[in-house]
């Protein structure tokens, strides 16, 4: 084949590749239609992923009467630790037997040793 | 150019009767209003990579989106590479499911999205094309008849199935190699990472592929109507 010839096939064929490029084929409506089911199965779903994760700890603890309960215990725990009643005994403290007992004497016979009687009486 | 569907049977769509013309980006541009503050996907370098990651977030409006941008072009290659209308659509589903499934462990700037799938394609095309026992002439549409064909369309569609039938004769990775570089108009260094390749192989395959159309073609100019008309 000459030169002419190969290039009346190249424009021929350059021709064929520009029909096809701006005659694509049609995609089919049920092809695309699974296409974007899929997409739509497969996609992740963040927010309602966040949102099961605190209504399911919510539904495990007992729902949202369980939470007021446990909030309320909560606070007077808190209250009662930084200002226990008067008289309240040291759970804690018995419990591990770590509690001592400190009588204070405040009879003034004992003060100065004693000494300070004995002295008063022999001179006395 | 009136858009006319392809003649040939079995590049007609084999699962259903009706079709969608959706040509790049014409349909996305419609969808694209439905994503509020799309400018950032708009102005993107890659306006895959922000969709895809608008879906990994769980925007729903990217879904529908990015499968009207990619779903043409994934089956616009695999039909041509196929040359058969049911196999093209389970290949662009099973591609575009891959693609779903490995969007929240995406890693942006390693590659471009049509990049990676049109590897995916590829190699899926490959599988199918392997597995293939040769096709009996028999069971080959013959392109219609251009002596018949006195419209512009018609003409146009038997140019489509002559250009598909002589496609069909080429080697499987020739075949990929032109679609890709000719038809889906890609550069020679994003074929050669498509088909893992060097960009000298890619070279090579087109340019065989190319004389080996050309031979295919010989002696149909007339019949497809370039003889008598200007060609370019």
């Amino acid at each position: 084949m000459n030169k002419s010839g190969r290039d009346v096939d190249d424009l021929a064929l350059e021709s064929l590749f520009d029909a096809a490029r701006a005659d694509p084929p049609q995609v089919p409506e049920a092809l695309m239609a699974r296409v974007i089911a899929d997409a739509q199965t497969f996609q992740p779903n963040i927010a309602r992923t966040r949102w099961q994760g605190w209504q399911g700890w919510l539904r495990a603890i007992g729902g949202l009467p369980a939470l007021g309960g446990l909030v309320t215990a909560t606070c007077v725990g808190f209250w009662l630790g930084v200002a226990p009643p008067e008289g309240l005994p040291d759970l804690a403290g018995q419990v591990l037997g770590q509690q001592d007992s400190t009588a204070l004497e405040t009879a003034t016979g004992l003060t100065g040793f004693g000494w300070d009687i004995e002295e008063t009486n022999a001179d006395g | 150019m009136a858009n006319v569907a392809l003649t040939n049977p079995r590049l007609n769509n084999a699962k259903s009767g009706r079709a969608c013309v959706v040509r790049p980006g014409s349909l996305a541009r419609i969808v694209m209003h439905d994503i509020q503050d799309s400018a950032d996907i708009k102005q993107a370098p890659d306006a895959d990579t922000a969709l895809l990651q608008r879906y990994a977030q769980g925007d729903p409006a990217a879904a529908r989106v990015l499968s009207m941008r990619l779903t043409p072009r994934v089956f616009g290659h695999a039909i041509r590479v196929l040359g058969d209308a049911a196999e093209a659509e389970d290949v662009t589903q099973e591609a575009l499911l891959r693609l779903w499934r490995i969007a929240p462990d995406w890693r942006t700037g390693e590659a471009k999205i049509t990049t990676w799938l049109y590897r995916v394609v590829a190699n899926l095309c490959t599988d199918r094309l392997r597995k293939r026992v040769s096709v009996p002439l028999e069971d080959v549409s013959e392109p219609v008849d251009p002596a018949t064909s006195v419209e512009d369309q018609l003409q146009n569609a038997a140019r489509m199935d002559a250009l598909q039938l002589a496609l069909n004769t080429l080697p499987d990775r020739q075949r990929q190699a032109v679609v890709l570089r000719h038809i889906d108009g890609l550069a020679n260094p994003e074929i050669a990472q498509i088909l893992e390749v060097g960009v000298e192989a890619v070279e090579s395959l087109t340019a065989r592929g190319k004389r080996a159309l050309t031979s295919a073609l010989a002696g149909q100019k007339e019949a497809l109507g370039y003889e008598n008309e200007q060609v370019g």
